[in-house]
């Protein structure tokens, strides 16, 4: 993948005493791309978004940030005895900005909180909180967005709204780098997924990761019984499993190898009712990686 | 600059929004301000016996009756200069008790709320965090001693012999209330905030901050035994001690501030 990296970090490892918390990490994060970090609780996540924020030093490796960085911690943090507005204006002056009431104005409405600026952080449901913590992070307009657990603990309706707020960053070009449990979250945002136990288990898109691991399928399902027709398809693919109306054809490329099989198919004689991707669930994958790795 | 102003401006804003946490404070001043006042005017006035007929007292009123600015008072009002003064030394322990309510929540409350963290996310300098978080505590501590220090001026206005709250105003009054107690204060908030640095409860911090109180009770006994006299001088020399070490504590605070420390291993 060619690209101008936003964030580069080579090598990355932490040692906690003799724990090593993070183990030979490296990555890259490209503006305009969601790169997920997943990872089960006490992988690192954390500590590796914590040097790449710079709030902790590696114990070897090295981050080479180009941009400004915003990081969204694990736990909003706001102050409770504030207001929202009173809470994003310290920060807004915290990182110098200019005008820094115009920026506080900017980023409630951004996230359409403008009218609970007067509230004290305290009264705020956790999906807001969750809100004004992003626009805290975003007020001095970073380059590169670190998120842990953005959406962790919240209602589907607030995760949804978060999510937006995400891929609104993806198309300002900013790049962002999100840690979470949620695969459902990943699989609907990210561009590329690392898995994370210590050391780097894997790192590519969702889509190459199920390829490698499951390889990919094409369902078919027929008007007909399927069975005679697999054998019009097994010179071209070996593995293709009839059931039913249903046939299943193991294949490199889904979107490459669908429109022959369809072709092949109706010059068959076969009346095909629906075709579609069978991809194995991100988690299946995500269990499937730290599985093979424990081994 | 602008920073710690930040910051400043959000400590006491948190306060303003939190005042419970300065009733020790303001009971210190209460304490400190009444209770001369019991000794020098109520007991007498409700027991009918003059303080200048006490023997005990008689040093005290040929000693404050030999200086010329107190020649003009009369005995009792002698001796009531003399409780006034001496007690002065206790307002001084009002900004250090404001300050210690605050000082030791400085890092651990932040910590303990989770606000720590995206704090130090900024650019913000350690220098620049305790520095705001020292200010935070000291400012509204030695407000708390002005008024403090005006009501205690204007209750002897009223209720005192005629000239005593003159010498209020000697330097070594001045001296005590408006540099002594300030750095007093200070010492014993960055003794707090260093420790508040390092421990995970703010208990831990009060309890170490509060040491700045044993050598001012010292002071205070020493000379109430006669065994000290707090002349203007003394105050400037235990005030440049104490400015030495404000600028030591401030020194340590910057090294014992551990930020990776207290972002990893605090839970």
């Amino acid at each position: 993948m060619a690209f101008q990296p936003a964030l580069v970090a080579s090598h990355l490892t932490r040692r906690f005493d003799s724990r090593v918390a993070v183990d030979d990490v490296s990555l890259e994060l490209a503006p305009g791309e969601i790169f997920a970090l997943l990872g089960p609780n006490g992988a690192g996540k954390t500590t590796t978004l914590r040097m790449l924020a710079g709030l902790i030093k590696p114990s070897s490796g090295s981050v080479d940030v180009h941009g400004r960085i915003g990081f969204l911690t694990e736990a909003p943090g706001l102050w409770d005895r504030l207001t929202v507005e009173r809470n994003l204006m310290v920060y807004a002056r915290l990182h110098g900005l200019d005008r820094p009431a115009r920026a506080v104005d900017e980023a409630l409405d951004l996230f359409d909180i403008g009218n609970r600026k007067q509230d004290r952080a305290a009264q705020l449901s956790k999906g807001l909180k969750q809100r004004v913590a992003l626009a805290r992070t975003l007020l001095h307009r970073p380059d590169i967005v670190l998120l842990d657990e953005p959406t962790s603990g919240l209602d589907p309706e607030s995760a949804r709204d978060v999510r937006e707020l995400i891929l609104r960053l993806r198309s300002e070009q900013r790049a962002v780098l999100i840690s979470t449990h949620n695969l459902d979250e990943v699989e609907r945002v990210a561009n590329r997924v690392a898995v994370l136990r210590a050391r780097l288990i894997a790192v590519d898109t969702p889509a190459a990761l199920r390829r490698r691991l499951f390889g990919s399928r094409v369902l078919v399902r027929l008007a007909r019984p399927a069975a005679p027709f697999a054998e019009v398809l097994e010179p071209a693919f070996p593995d293709v499993r009839a059931d039913d109306r249903t046939l299943s054809i193991a294949v490199g490329d889904v979107e490459g190898a669908a429109p022959g099989i369809v072709r092949a198919l109706v010059q068959a004689g076969a009346d095909v009712v629906s075709v579609v991707a069978d991809e194995a669930p991100l988690e299946e994958v995500y269990l499937r990686l730290l599985g093979e790795e424990s081994r | 600059m602008s920073r710690i102003a930040a910051l400043l401006g959000k400590e006491l804003a948190d306060l303003r929004n939190n005042p419970a946490v300065f009733i020790p404070a303001i009971v210190t001043g209460v304490i400190s301000i009444v209770m001369p006042f019991i000794i020098a005017v109520a007991v007498p006035y409700f027991s009918g016996e003059r303080l200048a007929d006490s023997s005990d007292l008689k040093i005290a009123v040929e000693m404050y009756r030999d200086q010329p600015a107190t020649r003009s008072l009369d005995p009792e009002g002698a001796i009531q200069a003399m409780i006034f003064q001496q007690f002065l030394i206790l307002l001084v322990l009002t900004p250090v008790a404001g300050a210690m309510s605050v000082a030791a929540y400085a890092v651990v409350g932040e910590k303990q709320a989770r606000t720590l963290e995206p704090l130090l996310a900024t650019p913000l300098t350690t220098f620049e965090l305790l520095t705001a978080k020292v200010l935070g505590a000291l400012l509204p501590g030695v407000a708390l001693a002005t008024v403090c220090f005006a009501a205690y001026v204007g209750g002897v206005v009223m209720l005192a012999h005629p000239g005593v709250y003159r010498t209020l105003f000697f330097p070594r009054a001045l001296l005590t209330i408006f540099l002594l107690g300030p750095l007093a204060s200070l010492a014993a908030l960055q003794m707090a905030v260093c420790v508040s640095s390092r421990v995970n409860d703010a208990r831990s911090a009060q309890q170490i901050g509060a040491l700045v109180i044993l050598p001012i009770s010292v002071l205070l006994v020493a000379e109430f035994t006669n065994n000290l006299q707090l002349t203007s001088r003394l105050v400037l020399l235990i005030s440049s001690g104490l400015a030495a070490l404000n600028v030591a504590l401030m020194a340590v605070g910057i090294r014992l501030f551990d930020r990776e420390s207290i972002l990893t291993r605090w839970k």
